[in-house]
C-alpha cells in the first residue's frame, strides 16, 4: 500500500514536471523565436518587457487570460468551444510515450524516465496525430466565418497528405528496431544514431514534420495575408492562445521525435539525458524557426504535389531499399 | 499469444497504462483550465459588432459554410486507401527481421502494386491542383 | 466484478450512448464528432481485451481517416442541417427486420452457455501479430492490396464526374 502511495507520488512528480517542462517551453519557445526572427531581419525583437524580453511570455499570456471570450454569430457555439482544446490536448498526449532519460534508481526503486511505455507507442503518436485534424477541421468549420472554413479545409487536407508520408518514412525505423516502442527505438540506436543508417527517412521525416505542425513554409491553412488567420480567426482570448500553444507543443514533441527516431534520443557525452534531450528539441526548433526565416510560402498545388509525388513514393522505395539491404546483409 | 493473469499491471512504478491514464487525466484537467480560464477571467461586453464574422472590414454576405471543392474529397478518399496500406506496411515492418526473404518479397508486391496505383492516379490527373487554365 | 469488467462496462455504455447520439443528431457535423468518440471508446475496449496494435489502427483509421472523409463528405454536399427525415418509413422496416433476426441470434447464444463463462483476454504483442498475419494470411494482404488498388481507380473516377458536374454548372 505505502509503495503504492510513493509511487503515485513519484508519477505524479513526474507528470508534472513534463507537463510543467512542455507548457514552459512553449511559452518561451514562442520569445525565442519572436527574437530569432528579430535578429534573421536585422531588427531587436521583443525587448521592453523584462531584460532582453524575457517576461514578454508572461505578459502575453496574461493578455491573453483577461480578453474577451467571444463567440461568433451563428456559431456552432459546443464545437468552436470546444476544437481549441482537441489541438492542445493530442499535442500534449503524443509526449507521453517520448522517452527523456535512462532508468534512475530512487531508493531502490527503478524510476523509468518516461511517462508511459506501451508497446505500440509510434502508433499512439499517430493516432493522436490524426486526431488532431479535428481540431483544425471543427474550429474552422464551426466559427461561421469563410475565412476560418477555408483555412480548416487547408489545414485537414494538409495535415492527411503529410501524415502519409510522415508514417512511411518511419517504416525504416520499426524494421531496424523491430519495435513500436519508442523506449526499444532508442535502445536500438546505442552504437549508432539511424540518421546516419536513413538519411533520406530523416530528410521526409523533417519536411512532413514541418507541414504537420502547419509552419511556413507550409503555413497555407493560416496564411494571414489571404485567410486573416485561418481557421483561428475567430478566436480570441485564450482559446486563441490554446491554439497557439498546441502549435508550440506540437513542435517541441515533433523536435522530439526527430531526437528519438533519427539522433538517438536522450543518448550523448557527459551530460545527462534528459539535458540532451532538451539540447536536440531546441536544435530542431531553431532549425524550423530558421527555415521560417528564410522561405517564402509554397503555393497550394506546390504543397500537395510534394506530399503525393514526391514525400510518398520517395518513402515508399526507400521501405523497399532498406528491406533488400537489410535481407541481404 | 498467451493467457494472461493480469491484462495490465496497475502499479504505477511501471510505466504502463495506468500512467498514461494519469498523464491524460492531468492532460485533461490542464486544457479544462485554459478552456474556461479565459470566460472566467476576461470582459464580457458582447455587441453585435464584435459577433459579426470578421471579413476584414467587410460586412458578411450569404451562408460562410461554403461547399467544399471536390478535390479535397478525393484527397481524402486517397488518403483513406494509403492509410490502411500503412497499416499492413507497419505490420510487416515491426518484424521484417524474423520474417525474412518471404515476408520481405510479399511486401514488395504490396508496395508495387500500391506505386502502380499511385502512378495511375498521378497519371490520370488525380493529383493535380492547379486551377483549369493554368494546367498544361 | 474486478477493476477490468468495470472498465469494460464503462466503455460499453460510453459506445453505446455515443453511437445512439450518433445516428439521432440532424446535424450530421455533430453526428460525426460523436461517432468518433464512439470509435475511440472502442479503441480502448480493443487495449482493454489485450490488442494494442488494433486499438492504435481503429484510431488511425476508423477515427483519424474514414471519419475525416465522412467530414469532408458531409461539407461537400452541405447538408449538415437536415429537415426531413433522414430515415423514410421504407427503410425502419428492413432495419426492424434485421434487430430481430440479431436479438434471436443473441437469445440462441445465450440460452447455450453453461454456467458461468470468463472473458478470456490474451495479449497480442505486435510483433507476433505480424508474424502471423505475414505468415499464415499472406494470401489475404496480396489480395488486399488488389482491391485497394481497384478502390483507388475506382474512387478516381467516381470522384471526379461531380467535378466535370461542379464545371458545367458553373458555366
Amino acid at each position: 500500500m505505502i509503495d503504492g502511495i510513493l509511487g503515485f507520488a513519484v508519477l505524479l512528480v513526474k507528470i508534472a514536471v513534463v507537463l510543467g517542462i512542455l507548457l514552459l517551453l512553449a511559452a518561451y519557445l514562442v520569445w525565442m523565436e519572436r527574437k530569432l526572427l528579430g535578429r534573421f531581419q536585422v531588427r531587436l525583437g521583443p525587448n521592453r518587457a523584462g531584460i532582453f524580453g524575457l517576461l514578454q511570455p508572461i505578459a502575453d499570456a496574461l493578455k491573453m487570460v483577461t480578453k474577451e471570450d467571444i463567440v461568433p454569430d451563428q456559431a456552432d457555439r459546443l464545437l468552436f468551444l470546444l476544437a481549441p482544446a482537441v489541438v492542445t490536448a493530442t499535442a500534449l498526449l503524443m509526449f507521453a510515450v517520448v522517452p527523456f532519460g535512462p532508468d534512475l534508481t530512487l531508493m531502490g526503486k527503478i524510476v523509468p524516465m518516461v511517462v508511459s511505455d506501451i508497446n505500440v507507442g509510434l502508433l499512439f503518436v499517430f493516432a493522436m496525430s490524426s486526431l488532431g485534424v479535428y481540431g483544425v477541421a471543427l474550429g474552422g468549420w464551426a466559427s461561421n466565418s469563410k475565412y476560418s472554413l477555408l483555412g480548416g479545409i487547408r489545414g485537414a487536407a494538409q495535415m492527411i497528405s503529410y501524415e502519409l508520408a510522415l508514417g512511411l518514412s518511419l517504416v525504416p525505423v520499426v524494421m531496424l528496431s523491430g519495435s513500436f516502442s519508442l523506449v526499444e527505438i532508442v535502445r536500438a540506436q546505442a552504437r549508432i544514431p539511424f540518421v546516419l543508417i536513413q538519411p533520406v527517412s530523416f530528410i521526409i521525416f523533417i519536411i512532413a514534420a514541418m507541414a504537420e505542425s502547419k509552419r511556413i513554409p507550409f503555413d497555407l491553412p493560416e496564411a494571414e495575408n489571404e485567410l486573416g488567420a485561418g481557421y483561428s480567426t475567430e478566436y480570441s482570448g485564450m482559446r486563441f492562445g490554446m491554439f497557439f500553444i498546441g502549435e508550440y507543443v506540437h513542435i517541441q514533441v515533433l523536435g522530439a521525435l526527430v531526437a528519438v527516431f533519427f539522433l538517438s534520443g536522450w543518448r550523448g557525452p557527459v551530460l545527462p539525458g534528459p539535458v540532451w534531450l532538451l539540447i536536440k528539441m531546441l536544435a530542431v526548433a531553431m532549425v524550423m524557426i530558421w527555415i521560417r526565416a528564410t522561405l517564402p510560402r509554397f503555393r497550394y498545388d506546390q504543397l500537395m504535389e510534394i506530399g503525393w509525388k514526391v514525400l510518398i513514393p520517395v518513402s515508399l522505395i526507400n521501405i523497399v531499399a532498406t528491406g533488400a539491404l537489410m535481407m541481404l546483409f | 499469444m498467451q493467457p494472461i493473469v493480469d491484462p495490465f499491471p496497475l502499479s504505477p512504478w511501471i510505466p504502463g497504462p495506468f500512467s498514461l491514464i494519469a498523464y491524460a487525466f492531468a492532460v485533461a484537467v490542464i486544457t479544462a483550465i485554459l478552456l474556461f480560464v479565459s470566460s472566467w477571467l476576461g470582459e464580457k461586453k458582447p455587441n453585435p459588432e464584435k459577433l459579426r464574422p470578421y471579413e476584414s472590414g467587410v460586412i458578411p454576405t450569404g451562408t460562410a459554410r461554403l461547399r467544399f471543392p471536390v478535390p479535397f474529397y478525393l484527397v481524402a478518399i486517397f488518403f483513406l486507401i494509403f492509410d490502411v496500406e500503412g497499416a499492413f506496411i507497419f505490420a510487416w515492418a515491426v518484424s521484417a527481421e524474423s520474417l525474412g526473404w518471404t515476408g520481405f518479397l510479399e511486401i514488395t508486391f504490396f508496395i508495387f502494386v500500391l506505386i502502380v496505383g499511385l502512378f495511375y492516379v498521378w497519371k490520370k490527373g488525380g493529383l493535380d491542383w492547379r486551377p483549369q487554365r493554368t494546367r498544361k | 466484478m474486478t477493476i477490468y469488467s468495470a472498465i469494460f462496462y464503462l466503455l460499453a455504455a460510453l459506445i453505446i450512448a455515443t453511437t445512439a447520439l450518433a445516428i439521432t443528431r440532424r446535424n450530421l457535423v455533430h453526428a460525426v464528432v460523436y461517432l468518433v468518440i464512439s470509435f475511440f471508446g472502442s479503441a480502448l475496449l480493443f487495449f482493454l481485451l489485450g490488442a494494442p496494435f488494433l486499438a492504435a489502427l481503429e484510431v488511425i483509421i476508423y477515427a483519424g481517416a474514414i471519419m475525416v472523409l465522412f467530414l469532408f463528405i458531409v461539407m461537400m454536399l452541405r447538408i449538415e442541417e437536415s429537415k426531413r427525415r433522414i430515415f423514410p418509413l421504407s427503410q425502419w422496416i428492413p432495419a426492424a427486420v434485421l434487430c430481430v433476426i440479431y436479438l434471436g441470434m443473441l437469445a440462441v447464444i445465450l440460452s447455450g452457455i453453461e454456467g458461468d463463462m470468463r472473458l478470456e483476454t490474451a495479449v497480442a504483442v505486435p510483433a507476433a501479430f505480424s508474424m502471423w498475419i505475414f505468415r499464415h494470411g499472406w494470401l489475404a494482404v496480396e489480395i488486399a492490396s488488389l482491391i485497394l488498388l481497384v478502390a483507388l481507380i475506382g474512387a478516381l473516377h467516381i470522384g471526379r464526374r461531380p467535378a466535370a458536374a461542379d464545371k458545367k454548372e458553373a458555366q
